[in-house]
């Protein structure tokens, strides 16, 4: 082949002749890049930025580690790291485990009720995840059915409890990603074992574990990362046991040290990063292997193993849906569990404000959601039209946040905006800022599924709108958003239902005025209000829930439309 | 008009996709652009389209100069092979797009519409939606799309190859007499020598980002200039001079004096006529029945050749046969 041929004199250079382009399509796509682009570098490069540095500024304004030595050597610190790494470890080991079983009848048995076990694991996606440690309190705390049923005394504040609280909420991710891995093998593999004369359990340890492998890894750095940064289980049902969460709220909320908050809020990025770091090359290796034209492996029927395996799967579900329904329950009783009377005296919240969070958290959602998908919209659409070097840094940008805990972003927003001498201190204490930071929160998830939505729109049709006359106005509005539509929907009510229930970034930025839904269940909880805590979590899931069906019928509709009138 | 291309030159990084390619295009003409995938012959189309700039040479249509005409300027109609229909549009909407950008009147795009429509024997299709479609359907709906805006030249990007078979065959015929009548300028990328030869009047057969050769299907065929199209377009022996000169001296006559090392003979299988014959020298290796005719491998004075045999009755593996060659067969060809 003729590479490397230089060109025959006389030619014009490499840049040549390219078309113009015209002045709306070139002011359409600098407003597509560049608006996103700001966003990120303000509301999340900006304060981020600050964090680093001010985990190097000391308390008396000296520049250096000092920050960091003494976060070593405070004991306090040390322990909760190891508590942490430690509580992480177990429930990443027991989600992967429960999380295989989980995917793995979900996928390839013909257990029934399944539509059950599913509807289970949604459950901690529609509440804050101190719902979990409010209902296992409820179930098995010194004022629980359990101890006054049966009269033992059992110590679930601390990390047993943490770990169980921690284990139902990681399960449900844990099962996505594993069930997804199983969902992409290929049946001839079987096919081709079985006509060799392979036994269904080497089949299995064959080749449904080695290519499960990949997803049980990607969904324990996943779980880890959730937990360590978690913070509403820690804070609920954590008691004594300290952890870098907990930790890191103490040092900036009560005790005002931000330097020591920076220097535990960049610790707390070290394992998030590394897990996603390792988390994308596996994912990498894994779609390698694939094959395109993979043929689904069908779930078959066997009893002795489909038999205990339904028993397990179901324990788990229930356990789930217990804990849950017990909050749900709870917030219906007189006083729980002394008085089992109906009442609906703990809808009638007592903290000042009433029900106005739950429209504060409505209103700060539908405006995460809102300019989150245009931005996210917009990003997607000029990445896409970037040369590739540009392109692969602004996708790097994008992602980022994924590697930040909230409680992270929290800490670096009250670093960047609560400040008086600046124009940025002027969002401080409105709900924009809490909305701003949600969408953050959520943008590299978000912007993942706009990409992938982007890349099913066919090139072709771009090119022959071009081709027929239209700008790049005509190519976004009649290729590009029919193809985008549902991508849209789904990620507007990711956002949303992400908003409403997030705990770990708004915990830093709430105030009197202006406090998310979630942060009322934690202080309720806090003030020893547990039944309110437990009827507003209530509201919160119903209001999730309602979201969660009308993103169903809108995708039901637009699935319709799409298969034709 | 006239679609000119002088030396036009485009890189991607380090590599040579097209390589000063030079090619007239006139009024009426429905060029093929052929080669295997990766010659470069997509490149050059899109580049005609101005979906891609270029490094160097020029292009021009008539006097105007499309280097810096963005493609929506350009007024050419396209087609891809993944027909690109909208949609969300009906069949109506669809063929109408390209007038409703240029902002016509309504009235005027209903009539075009209407009188597309019926070009493409679809009318009363009009309301459907393209997934309500056959593949075949979906294609003449963009090709009437790509139609209704009176472009200066229809580009077809591999327009058939994702139909079936048969509707394949079918569309050739209505795309030859849908452009005969219209009489626009038309090229078409394609890499089934098949189709070239049925449709272009004129094929540009092309490898490595080169032109090899230009010419009507009948001299592409019967007259090859390299050895690249002797190869890809249909089937032929390829024989050495020195061989030849030996074995078929009768038709070593026309070999271009000079270096004969750099030229081949290109002899088609249908110009060696095979005889049963029990003294003949050759020595049937393969047999191929493909219906009309049989292909048959034959060893014959050390080399091993492919000929033809019509109807039935073809001779079998290992039977002796004998070997003639039409004398005024063949055409050389640069190695």
């Amino acid at each position: 082949m003729s590479t490397a041929m230089a060109p025959a004199a006389g030619f014009a250079g490499k840049s040549g002749h390219k078309p113009k382009m015209a002045s709306a399509d070139r002011l359409l796509l600098a407003v597509s890049l560049v608006v996103p682009v700001l966003g990120l570098s303000l509301f999340f490069l900006y304060p981020l930025g600050l964090v680093a540095w001010r985990s190097l500024v000391g308390l008396d304004g000296s520049i250096g580690l000092g920050n960091y030595a003494s976060v070593l050597a405070s004991p306090g610190i040390r322990t909760a790291t190891i508590n942490s790494l430690w509580i992480s470890a177990l429930t990443t080991a027991v989600c992967v485990v429960l999380g295989f079983i989980l995917a793995y009848a979900l996928q390839r048995s013909s257990i029934s009720g399944k539509g059950l076990v599913r509807a289970s694991l949604a459950l901690p996606l529609l509440a804050p995840s101190l719902v979990q440690a409010l209902g296992l309190i409820f179930l098995l705390g010194r004022n629980g059915v359990v101890s006054q049923w049966t009269g033992w005394t059992i110590d679930i504040y601390g990390p047993v409890g943490l770990l169980i609280a921690n284990v139902l909420y990681g399960l449900p991710q844990a099962v996505l990603i594993i069930e997804a891995s199983l969902r992409h093998s290929d049946a001839r593999y079987y096919d081709a074992a079985e006509v060799m004369g392979a036994s269904h359990w080497q089949q299995f340890r064959d080749i449904t574990l080695p290519n499960a492998k990949f997803g049980m890894l990607s969904a324990g750095f996943v779980v880890f990362t959730v937990t360590i940064t978690d913070f509403g289980n820690a804070a609920v049902i954590g008691g004594d046991y300290r952890v870098l969460a907990t930790e890191i709220y103490r040092q900036v909320v009560g005790q005002m040290n931000f330097g020591m908050g920076a220097v535990v809020g960049i610790l707390l990025l070290i394992p998030t990063l590394v897990a996603v770091y390792i988390q994308r090359v596996a994912s990498q290796r894994q779609f390698g292997g694939g094959s395109e034209s993979a043929i689904p492996v069908q779930p078959s029927w066997l009893p002795a193993r489909d038999l205990p395996l339904g028993m397990a799967v179901f324990a788990i579900s229930l356990c789930m849906i217990v804990v849950v329904a017990t909050v749900v329950l709870a917030s219906f009783m007189f006083l729980w569990p002394y008085r089992m009377e109906f009442t609906l005296r703990n809808y009638v919240i007592t903290l000042s404000g009433g029900y106005t969070p739950l429209w504060t958290s409505l209103l700060i959602s539908l405006m995460a959601a809102g300019f989150g998908v245009v931005l996210l919209f917009l990003m997607a659409f000029a990445q896409k039209r970037l040369p590739p070097a540009l392109a692969r840094l602004l996708y790097f940008g994008a992602i980022l946040p994924v590697g930040v805990p909230g409680l992270v972003l929290g800490l670096a927003y009250v670093l960047a905006f609560n400040v008086s001498d600046s124009v940025l201190g002027l969002l401080y204490g409105t709900t924009v800022i809490i909305a701003l930071c949600n969408f953050y929160h959520y943008h590299s998830q978000g912007f993942l599924t706009m990409v992938t939505g982007m890349r099913s729109v066919p090139p072709a049709l771009e090119e022959s709108v071009t081709c027929l006359g239209g700008g790049l106005r005509c190519v976004l509005r009649d290729a590009i958003l029919p193809f985008l539509t549902a991508t849209t929907v789904s990620v507007f009510f990711f956002l949303f239902m992400r908003s409403m229930v997030t705990l770990s970034a708004v915990i830093f930025l709430f105030t009197p005025q202006v406090m998310p839904a979630s942060v009322t269940v934690m202080r309720l909880d806090e003030a020893g209000f547990t039944l309110q805590a437990a009827a507003f979590s209530t509201c919160i899931m119903i209001t999730v829930a309602l979201a969660m069906l009308l993103m169903r019928v809108a995708m039901t509709y637009l699935g319709r439309k799409k298969a034709g009138a | 008009m006239h679609l000119s291309i002088k030396n036009l030159y485009k890189t991607f990084d380090d590599f040579v996709a097209l390589d000063r390619i030079t090619l007239d295009v006139g009024p009426r003409d429905f060029v093929c652009l052929l080669g295997p995938s990766g010659c470069g012959k997509t490149t050059l189309l899109r580049i005609i389209a101005g979906l891609l700039p270029f490094d160097g040479g020029m292009l021009t249509l008539g006097e105007k100069d499309l280097a810096t005409l963005p493609a929506k300027e350009r007024g050419f109609g396209i087609v891809f092979q993944s027909y690109s229909l909208f949609p969300n549009m009906t069949v109506a909407e669809n063929v109408g797009y390209g007038l409703r950008v240029r902002k016509e009147p309504a009235a005027r795009i209903a009539a075009r519409v209407a009188e597309l429509l019926e070009l493409i024997k679809l009318p009363h299709l009009a309301e459907r939606y393209p997934h309500q479609l056959s593949g075949g359907q979906q294609q003449r709906v963009a090709i009437a799309r790509a139609l209704a805006v009176d472009p200066s030249l229809l580009l077809l990007d591999e327009p058939l190859s994702a139909l079936d078979a048969r509707v394949r065959v079918a569309m050739r015929s209505e795309i030859r007499q849908v452009q005969r009548r219209l009489g626009i300028p038309t090229i078409m990328v394609t890499h089934d020598q098949e189709e070239a030869l049925t449709l272009a009047d004129k094929v540009v057969c092309m490898n490595h980002g080169r032109i090899e050769q230009i010419g009507t299907p009948q001299e592409i065929y019967a007259r090859p200039r390299t050895r690249f199209v002797a190869d890809f377009v249909g089937i032929s022996n390829l024989l050495p001079a020195d061989w030849v000169r030996d074995v078929l001296p009768e038709l070593a006559g026309q070999c271009p004096e000079g270096d004969t090392k750099a030229r081949e003979l290109c002899l088609r299988p249908e110009d060696i006529k095979v005889t049963a014959d029990g003294a003949g020298e050759g020595r049937v290796t393969e047999v191929n029945f493909l219906g009309n005719l049989t292909r048959l491998n034959v060893q014959w004075k050390g080399r091993e050749l492919v000929a033809e045999y019509n109807g039935f009755g073809a001779p079998e593996v290992g039977e002796s046969v004998s070997l003639s060659v039409t004398p005024s067969a063949g055409a050389w060809v640069r190695a």
